[in-house]
C-alpha cells in the first residue's frame, strides 16, 4: 500500500502481528521517479501489544542485518545470537523456544528494551523484512549479507557439548582401558638366577 | 491523502529480483551470484527438502494437486509436466521406499526450491498457526495432532521405514523436535525472500 503527499513516500508493509512503516523521498537527482524511495526519513515497526519502535535508517539496518541471518541459522538448525551487542539492534536465543530482540534507544537514559517473540512473530517480522528488501520501489542500497551455507565447523556446534565431547571422550575412556588391560595381561616376570640362553646362531645354513 | 495499491513482486517476479544489498552496483550483483546455481545438492539437501515439501503435503489435503497447479503458475509446466515427473525428482531422496539412483539436476533443484518457497507462501496461516504461542494450548495441541498423524501416514507410505531418520521423524517422543524444525524453517523460507534462505540451508552440507 503506498500513502502519498506531493513528494513525501510512505510504504507499508503488513502481517499479522507486525506492520512496517518506511517514509522516505524519491531522489530525483538519481533519475528515481516519483514512486519510488531513495531517501530514507525514518520508519516505525507497530507491533500487536507491544510499545511502537521509531528510527532513523542505520537503525533499520541494523534491524535487517541482525534478523534475517538468524531466521537463516535457524532454518539450519542453529540457534546463536546475531548482531552486536554494543549497537542498536541484537538478537539472541531466549528460554523454551523463544526469541530476544533487545533494541536500544540513541536517548540517553533509556533503558534497552527486550522483546521476547515466538517463532511465529519472529517469522512474521522476517516476512515484513523481506518484502521491506525485495520491494522494488525501494532505491536504497542496504548492506544485507547474502545467505550462505555453513561451514561444517558451524554445522558441528548444532550438536550440543556433551554429544560433541562424547565420542573423544570415549576414544580417550577406551584407550586408558586397553593400557589398563595390557598392564594386567603382561608376561610374568622370569625366575631370578637362570640367566637367558643366549641365542645359537642359525645352523644348517648354506 | 490518497491512497493507491501497488502490488508487491509475485514470487516468480522477484526470482528475477537482484538481492539488495551494499554493491554499489546493482549490475554486478546481477553478474556474480553469490551463491553457485550449478552445485547440485548433497544428500542431506534432498532429504530435507522432500520432507519439507511432504510436510506442507501434510498441512494440505490436496497438496499433491497444489504442487503441480503451483509449478505450472511459476512457469515450471516444461519442466514437470504431470503428477509423476514432479514425484521422480522427489524419489532422489535417499529416504524413499522407491529410491532414484544419481544426482537431481541443479535446475530441477531449483524449480523444487521455488515450489516449495510459493506453497510455504500460500500455507504461510497454518505454518504460523502451528508455531504460534498466543493461541489456546488445546487448539493449538488439536492441530499439532492432525499434522502429525497425517505427516506419520505420509511418512510410512512413501518413506523406507527403517531408515534411522524416517523411524525418528515417527516416534511420537524423539521425533517432535525435528518435526517442529521442518515445521518452523518452512515459516522461515515461505514466500519469494525465502528462497535465499532455504537454497543456503541445504547447501550447507555440501560447503
Amino acid at each position: 500500500m503506498l500513502v502519498s503527499s506531493p513528494m513525501k513516500q510512505s510504504l507499508r508493509y503488513q502481517q499479522l502481528s507486525c506492520q512496517l512503516v518506511v517514509e522516505g523521498l524519491p531522489d530525483l537527482s538519481a533519475g528515481h521517479g516519483k514512486d519510488d524511495l531513495g531517501i530514507l526519513t525514518g520508519w516505525s515497526l507497530r507491533w500487536a501489544g507491544r510499545p511502537e519502535l521509531e528510527g532513523q535508517r542505520d537503525h533499520l539496518e541494523a534491524l535487517v542485518a541482525a534478523v534475517l541471518p538468524y531466521a537463516r541459522h535457524l532454518v539450519s538448525g542453529l540457534r546463536r545470537s546475531f548482531g552486536n551487542p554494543s549497537g542498536p539492534v541484537w538478537i539472541e536465543p531466549g528460554q523454551d523456544g523463544a526469541h530476544t530482540l533487545h533494541l536500544v534507544s540513541r536517548q540517553s537514559g533509556q533503558p534497552t528494551l527486550d522483546l521476547q517473540l515466538d517463532d511465529a512473530e519472529l517469522a512474521d517480522l522476517v516476512r515484513v523484512l523481506d518484502q521491506f528488501r525485495l520491494d522494488p520501489r525501494l532505491q536504497l542500497a542496504m548492506a544485507v549479507p547474502p545467505p550462505q551455507p555453513l561451514r561444517p565447523h558451524e554445522l558441528i556446534q548444532r550438536l550440543p557439548l556433551q554429544r560433541r565431547l562424547a565420542a573423544p571422550l570415549g576414544g580417550m575412556a577406551a584407550l586408558a582401558l586397553a593400557a589398563a588391560l595390557a598392564g594386567l595381561l603382561a608376561p610374568p616376570p622370569l625366575p631370578a638366577g637362570r640367566p637367558l640362553a643366549p641365542a645359537t646362531p642359525a645352523q644348517g645354513r648354506s | 491523502m490518497a491512497q493507491v495499491s501497488l502490488p508487491l513482486p509475485s514470487l516468480a517476479e522477484a526470482a528475477q529480483l537482484p538481492h539488495r544489498s551494499a554493491d554499489p552496483n546493482p549490475a554486478g550483483s546481477l553478474a556474480k551470484p553469490r551463491l553457485d546455481a550449478a552445485k547440485p545438492l548433497p544428500r542431506r539437501g534432498l532429504e530435507r527438502l522432500d520432507l519439507m515439501l511432504l510436510c506442507l503435503e501434510s498441512l494440505d489435503l490436496n497438496g499433491g494437486e497444489a504442487l503441480v497447479w503451483l509449478s505450472d503458475s511459476l512457469g515450471f509446466s516444461s519442466r514437470f509436466p504431470n503428477r509423476v515427473e514432479l514425484w521422480k525428482r522427489r524419489c532422489h531422496n535417499p529416504m524413499r521406499r522407491a529410491c532414484r539412483r544419481g544426482e537431481l539436476e541443479p535446475g530441477d533443484a531449483e524449480a523444487l526450491m521455488r515450489i516449495l518457497c510459493g506453497m510455504a507462501d500460500r500455507l504461510y496461516p497454518m505454518l504460523r498457526s502451528l508455531l504460534s504461542t498466543t493461541e489456546p494450548a488445546q487448539l493449538s495441541a488439536e492441530r499439532w495432532a492432525l499434522f502429525e498423524a497425517r505427516l506419520g501416514e505420509l511418512l510410512l507410505e512413501r518413506m523406507n521405514p527403517r531408515r534411522s531418520g524416517v523411524q525418528k521423524l515417527l516416534d511420537p517422543q524423539e521425533g517432535a523436535a525435528e518435526r517442529r524444525h521442518l515445521v518452523q524453517s518452512l515459516a522461515f523460507v515461505a514466500g519469494a525472500g525465502g528462497y535465499e534462505r532455504l537454497r543456503a540451508s541445504l547447501l550447507d552440507a555440501a560447503s
